[in-house]
């Protein structure tokens, strides 16, 4: 900091800090070399794997060729039979062939991509608008609205699951698949605006107000210079603030565990690999492919959005 | 500004808050209060109910495994909240230094706090599974601390210390920023000033960095207090056999035996304490 360091406080200092990134990186390295391992290599304490082995890759994503289908031979019989329809066949192959064996991870992938999206997307649009009239306009209850985000910010989903379970059961959303997504929809704007609100507010205020003003001395109205100064000069913020709101939906497991148990094509990838987990299918290097297939988009978001992450979250007080 | 003017401003403000203010007062406050009211009920999850007065909480007095939860929570309470605290503060102070690669460190050591906590159990899991896992590797085959591998996520004793472990990792990088960004804004003549008065490193930590920090300090403590009173799902995933409140909570409105109203019941309880802690962080650490 001030004066050089010596040889010993250099060496102590990258001894600290390797250790501290050991500390938090090693468990990823463990996922990833799990990941790779062939099954009969697992007891190999070593990161590195023998034998590079994607099978838990290509499985997951699709890319194995189909499984030869074992068919006892009376039923060999029976399919051969020409009397029987190609749907019949086609059942009674399935029988066989299903087995909880597929797991459509792409699918998942699909659903928890959406619907985080869309929450993304909605809860920044929604949070620019509330924390702009916060940070810059005067109305009634203002204050009591800017802390009460802060309040509402720290309660816990724990909190609030069985109330708006019961919820979604009385208006009847609860019965229905669509319903049931689009209560998550709506619990996951609310797991999501009041940090985005909050982020934004603190970022508005660091705009300067002379900026609108000169933009509404040439004739804009306040909703035009919102639109025109604010928001182009947020941009990288709302970036930020879109990715964390993402990556909140996309990591959320409570609410979809509760409201989509019942749905599987609907499941979000928590769940999805919790119930794999939990399943006969349980094999290590599948499930350690799979959580490494889930993070590595939140992980590119997180390299997207770095730059500017560190001070939006302590700006915004941090959730987590 | 003319009268005119501030009715505009006004009506655009509640204009554009409503949206959002909308959604909040329907998904939180609402169910807030509906909760208040379902934990006076005998609730199902097809969404019958039936009025039981106080028996829910009667109920859940009585309850041992209600206290038992309790003193999980406590636990794992302290240990995160000092652990994460500390850990840190150490990180923060390493991370001040000026060194080559830091950059790059700084953005590894906020992984833990990005990642998916259903991918990163696994990775825990592994590590701690006692045929495959590195974790008996070292104590049993190269230190030969014992002699015997042990499970110990699945004993729920030892499941609790891993799970504060677990926890300490995945959130220490949030206690990280806000002391960083509050180290970086501490001025450097006071540094100095600490030096020519013949500090050494230890001296000036403790007369210059913990004096500076300790509002941040607060802060981090009280936040973790909040958060890790409401956490399940790190708890849940890694160890469900760690019945912290929350887990316990679960427990009773969605598996085994459902009963909800008792669930509303334990949350109307644990908001009244989360309530107080929100206060004291409006109250104090806001006129910080």
């Amino acid at each position: 900091m001030m004066n050089k360091r010596s040889t010993t406080q250099s060496v102590i200092l990258y001894t600290l800090v390797l250790a501290l990134v050991i500390f938090c990186v090693f468990p990823f390295l463990q996922i990833l070399s799990t990941s790779l391992k062939h099954p009969i290599d697992w007891g190999n304490p070593s990161l590195i794997p023998r034998v590079l082995h994607l099978d838990a890759y290509k499985e997951l994503l699709g890319l194995m060729p189909a499984k030869e289908v074992d068919v006892p031979a009376s039923v060999q019989r029976l399919l051969d039979n020409p009397a029987l329809s190609a749907e019949k066949k086609q059942m009674l192959l399935d029988k066989f062939s299903a087995g909880g064996d597929v797991f459509p991870f792409g699918r998942y992938m699909l659903n928890t991509f959406v619907i985080s999206f869309v929450t993304g997307i909605c809860s920044t649009f929604l949070a620019s608008l509330a924390a702009y009239a916060i940070a810059r306009l005067r109305f009634p209850a203002q204050s009591l609205m800017a802390n009460g985000v802060l309040f509402v910010y720290m309660v816990g989903g724990v909190l609030l699951m069985v109330p708006l379970y019961q919820m979604s059961v009385n208006v009847g959303l609860a019965s229905s698949a669509a319903g049931t997504i689009f209560s998550l929809f709506l619990i996951y704007l609310i797991q999501t605006l009041p940090v985005a609100m909050y982020m934004l507010g603190n970022y508005f205020r660091t705009i300067p107000f002379s900026l609108e003003e000169a933009a509404m001395m040439d004739g804009c109205s306040r909703v035009e210079a919102f639109w025109r100064i604010i928001m182009p000069l947020s941009k990288p913020m709302l970036f930020t603030v879109f990715i964390y709101c993402f990556v909140i939906a996309w990591n959320e497991y409570l609410f979809a565990s509760v409201f989509l148990k019942q749905y599987q094509d609907f499941q979000t990838l928590p769940l999805a690999l919790q119930t794999l987990f939990t399943s006969k299918n349980a094999i290590w290097d599948r499930i350690m492919a799979a959580s490494m297939l889930t993070l590595l988009p939140v992980v590119i978001c997180f390299m997207l959005a770095n730059k500017h992450l560190s001070g939006g979250l302590t700006d915004g007080g941090v959730k987590g | 500004m003319s009268s005119v003017l501030i009715k505009n401003e006004s009506r655009l403000g509640l204009k554009l808050v409503a949206p959002a203010v909308g959604i909040i007062g329907l998904l939180v406050i609402y169910p807030i209060l509906f909760n208040i009211y379902l934990s006076f009920f005998d609730v199902q999850l097809n969404g019958t109910k039936t009025f039981v007065g106080m028996e829910n909480y009667t109920d859940l007095l009585g309850n041992p495994r209600y206290y038992h939860s309790i003193g999980v929570s406590v636990i794992y309470l302290i240990g995160t909240v000092i652990g994460t605290t500390v850990l840190g503060l150490a990180a923060a102070i390493l991370m001040n230094q000026e060194f080559r690669f830091r950059n790059l460190a700084r953005g590894l050591i906020l992984l833990p706090y990005f990642a998916p906590v259903i991918s990163v159990v696994f990775g825990w899991q592994f590590i701690f599974d006692p045929v495959n896992g590195i974790y008996n590797h070292v104590v049993v085959d190269v230190l030969h601390l014992t002699d015997t591998r042990e499970n110990l996520i699945g004993n729920p004793d030892s499941a609790l210390f891993v799970v504060i472990v677990f926890d300490i990792w995945k959130h220490f990088p949030i206690a990280y920023l806000l002391f960083l960004a509050k180290l970086q804004s501490v001025p450097k003549d006071l540094y100095e000033a600490a030096a020519i008065d013949g500090q050494n490193a230890w001296g000036r930590f403790w007369h210059v960095t913990l004096p500076e920090l300790r509002f941040v300090i607060a802060t981090v403590v009280l936040l973790r207090v909040i958060w890790n009173l409401n956490r399940f799902e790190d708890v849940y995933l890694l160890a469900p056999n760690v019945e912290t409140l929350p887990i316990f909570t679960y427990y009773q409105a969605f598996a085994g035996i459902v009963d909800q109203g008792v669930a509303a019941a334990i949350s109307v309880i644990q908001l009244l304490v989360l309530v107080g802690l929100i206060w004291l962080y409006v109250r104090k650490v806001l006129k910080w």
